[in-house]
């Protein structure tokens, strides 16, 4: 107000001295309201309407009085006073009005560049972390010193987290702020000095925000709102994939691992392996024995470490699958080849419908689990007893079944010896292995998704059981 | 006498030195490369009869060097590798191995698969030619065209699709095969006949996993189906 009444002196100064100007050039009434009417122009130009009309009311009196006759009398008889007094007061208030909108525009723009100005301030101040944490405990702090607020507080929805930038912010309290992430808009409370704004990305609720002491528009607030919503958007996708690739980098690493493992353990049994196969070829009889003993332990060297690496593959959860379609009969069969020699003189009774659909299976894992349960019937039922190989379709699944005729296993014992190391009591000191065999085989089963199971009665022997998908795919011919 | 010269490629120096005694014991002549790009310079200035190339070795690795061995030369090539599984051995056959043999090996094993891979095909015998509306095979000139297209069949695969020729109409054993073509020391690889007769499907086949031509019999082989 005390500006206004300074600017409305100083019109009335102004019109002053134009009059005083004019007289003491004695100028002629046409040249005196010329001149009186470019003061107006300039005030209205200069401040706002009520200085212009006032400068107008002052000229039009200074004109009548002073430069119209009757001089020195202030009459509005004649018409050319009524002419002045309106081209002064019209001049006044169009000019006034087209500044006034004119000034009004500027500032608008000013305030909307401010605005911006900090939005961008904002956005660089914001170091882009892997973190939303971070993030939202970087923006409460920045964006109090961006805008100008005494405090701010920040609701973080999917972790149910609260980030403020000091104990002024608790003006607003948790409640407020979790009643603020349910509504639509923005709010400004100018009473209390609060803005709150939910805060959605893509109509998904992040939370919600408080700006506490002369906060910003309704508008700024949204745009705020907004640009917090992308940076936590984009700082949560950082860390998501930052979590990816560590995962698959200690997946990869852990894979080469076991591979080189598996490698560095095999190359030398490589040599040996062939040196001591090539001198068995030529040996003399007394070199024999001990030569085949090289080859037998060489052999079970390359077994345990193969065990040993799969079983440390499957218990890393790293046993790799590739399922297909695979003929029931190629898995028995396979098994059957590989494990020739210990079946010399030992029946195979086998019992796989003709019909039955192949099974949906990785071919090498599933012939794995083939062939240990046949190596462990021919490993604990008695020379030349049978083994008995049957498969049939049962409720959508396959079960596949190796059955022996040995001393069977014991109630107690059944849900053991799938553990690693476990060794039926009678036999834990008469049987060669590691007995990681049977763990091996369930790790196998149960990254298929299917069951491992044994079924006993002791004395009569052991059948061991296993589940596979029925491959819904193409019956291979 | 020679009985002929083998390339033996493997970074293990131990494994080269125990190859190149067991495999001079046996009357062959031995040449030995570190590396799959010292394999690639030895060949054209050895031209070695047979080629005995571990898969995983620093460099270009084996499966790369077998591809380019077989750009240039139709060398047998025998893949030695500590990996057994399916995969694997695909991936061996695919880059044109002929065979493919498991770490840690017997010697006799090995000496085995040396011979047949040498053993030059008898083409006495047999078919001269088949020809169906989507199938045509030269045993003459080796050529193949399945689906208007000429595929080119690896020896071992051609032999496979020779024999089964020969024997259309009638169920093969997996034994008979096997002996048939990689010799009479094979038999007991079923698994090993399994993958070429997969890459015979894939090479003449509409659809592989429905094969029309090579059709499997259980627990007995194969047979090649001669459509009405």
């Amino acid at each position: 107000m005390h500006a206004k009444s300074l600017r409305v002196a100083a019109s009335l100064a102004l019109v002053a001295a134009v009059v005083a100007a004019d007289l003491g050039l004695r100028v002629n009434a046409t040249t005196a309201a010329l001149s009186l009417l470019l003061a107006v122009l300039g005030v209205s130009a200069q401040f706002g309407l009520t200085e212009a009309l006032v400068a107008s009311f002052a000229a039009m009196v200074g004109f009548n009085v002073l430069f119209l006759p009757p001089i020195g009398k202030l009459t509005i008889q004649d018409p050319q006073n009524w002419v002045a007094l309106v081209a002064f007061l019209l001049t006044a208030v169009t000019a006034s009005q087209l500044s006034a909108r004119a000034r009004r525009r500027a500032a608008e723009a000013e305030a909307g560049r401010l605005e911006i100005e900090r939005l961008y301030a904002l956005v660089q101040s914001m170091h882009l972390t892997g973190s939303a944490r971070k993030t939202i405990r970087e923006f409460v702090n920045r964006v109090v010193q961006v805008f100008g607020c005494t405090a701010a507080a920040f609701y973080y929805a999917p972790t149910d987290e609260f980030a403020r930038s000091g104990p002024e912010s608790q003006v607003v309290n948790d409640h407020e702020l979790l009643a603020e992430s349910e509504v639509e808009n923005a709010s400004v409370d100018l009473l209390r000095g609060v803005a709150l704004s939910p805060v959605r990305l893509g109509g998904r609720s992040l939370g919600s925000m408080a700006l506490i002491g002369s906060p910003p528009s309704g508008q700024m607030v949204q745009a705020i709102a907004n640009l917090i919503a992308i940076t936590i958007e984009k700082a949560r996708a950082l860390e998501d994939a930052s979590h990816a690739e560590a995962a698959r980098q200690s997946e990869v690493l852990k894979s080469a691992l076991l591979d080189s493992l598996a490698h560095d353990i095999k190359t030398p049994l490589t040599s040996i392996k062939a040196a001591v196969t090539s001198l068995l070829g030529s040996a003399p009889g007394g070199d024999l024995e001990l030569l085949t003993i090289i080859n037998e332990e060489a052999d079970r060297l390359n077994c345990l470490a193969a065990e040993v690496v799969e079983m440390a593959r499957i218990e890393a959860g790293k046993l790799h699958l590739e399922k297909q379609p695979v003929p029931v009969s190629e898995l028995i069969s396979g098994a059957l080849a590989e494990l020739s020699v210990p079946l010399k003189g030992r029946p195979v009774k086998l019992r796989v419908p003709a019909d039955l659909p192949p099974a949906e299976a990785d071919r090498d894992f599933a012939g794995q689990v083939v062939k240990q349960f046949v190596e462990n019937a021919l490993k604990y039922s008695p020379e030349g007893s049978p083994v008995n190989i049957a498969a049939e379709l049962k409720g959508g699944k396959i079960v596949l079944s190796v059955g022996d005729r040995g001393p069977g296993i014991e109630e107690h014992e059944r849900s053991r010896i799938f553990d690693k190391f476990y060794r039926g009591r009678r036999h834990r000191f008469d049987t060669k292995g590691t007995g990681m065999g049977l763990a091996i085989a369930k790790g196998i089963v149960e990254a298929h998704g299917e069951k491992i199971w044994v079924e006993s009665e002791p004395g009569q022997g052991a059948v061991f059981y296993f589940s596979l998908a029925a491959s819904a795919g193409g019956h291979e011919s | 006498m020679s009985a002929g010269k083998i390339l033996v490629v493997d970074d293990d120096p131990q494994i080269r030195r125990v190859m190149k005694a067991t495999l001079v014991g046996h009357s062959y002549e031995v040449v030995e490369a570190r590396t799959g790009e010292d394999a690639l310079e030895t060949i054209p200035k050895e031209s070695p009869n047979l080629i005995l190339l571990d898969m995983n070795m620093p460099g270009i690795g084996g499966l790369e060097t077998c591809r380019a061995i077989r750009a240039g030369a139709d060398t047998p090539v025998i893949i030695l590798s500590v990996r057994n599984t399916e995969k694997d051995k695909v991936a061996a056959l695919d880059a044109g191995a002929d065979d493919y043999v498991t770490k840690p090996f017997g010697i006799e094993e090995l000496l085995a698969r040396i011979r047949a891979a040498l053993r030059r095909s008898s083409p006495e015998g047999g078919p001269h030619a088949f020809q169906s509306a989507d199938l045509e095979i030269d045993f003459e000139t080796r050529r193949v065209r399945a689906h208007g297209a000429d595929v080119r069949l690896t020896p071992k695969e051609f032999e496979l699709l020779r024999y089964l020729v020969a024997h259309a109409g009638k169920p093969v054993t997996h034994r008979e095969l096997l002996q048939a073509v990689w010799g009479p020391d094979y038999g007991d690889e079923p698994e090993y006949l399994r993958v070429f007769i997969n890459q015979v499907r894939k090479k003449i086949e509409a659809n592989p996993a429905k094969p029309k031509y090579v059709v499997t019999i259980p627990w007995v082989g194969y047979q090649f189906v001669v459509p009405e």
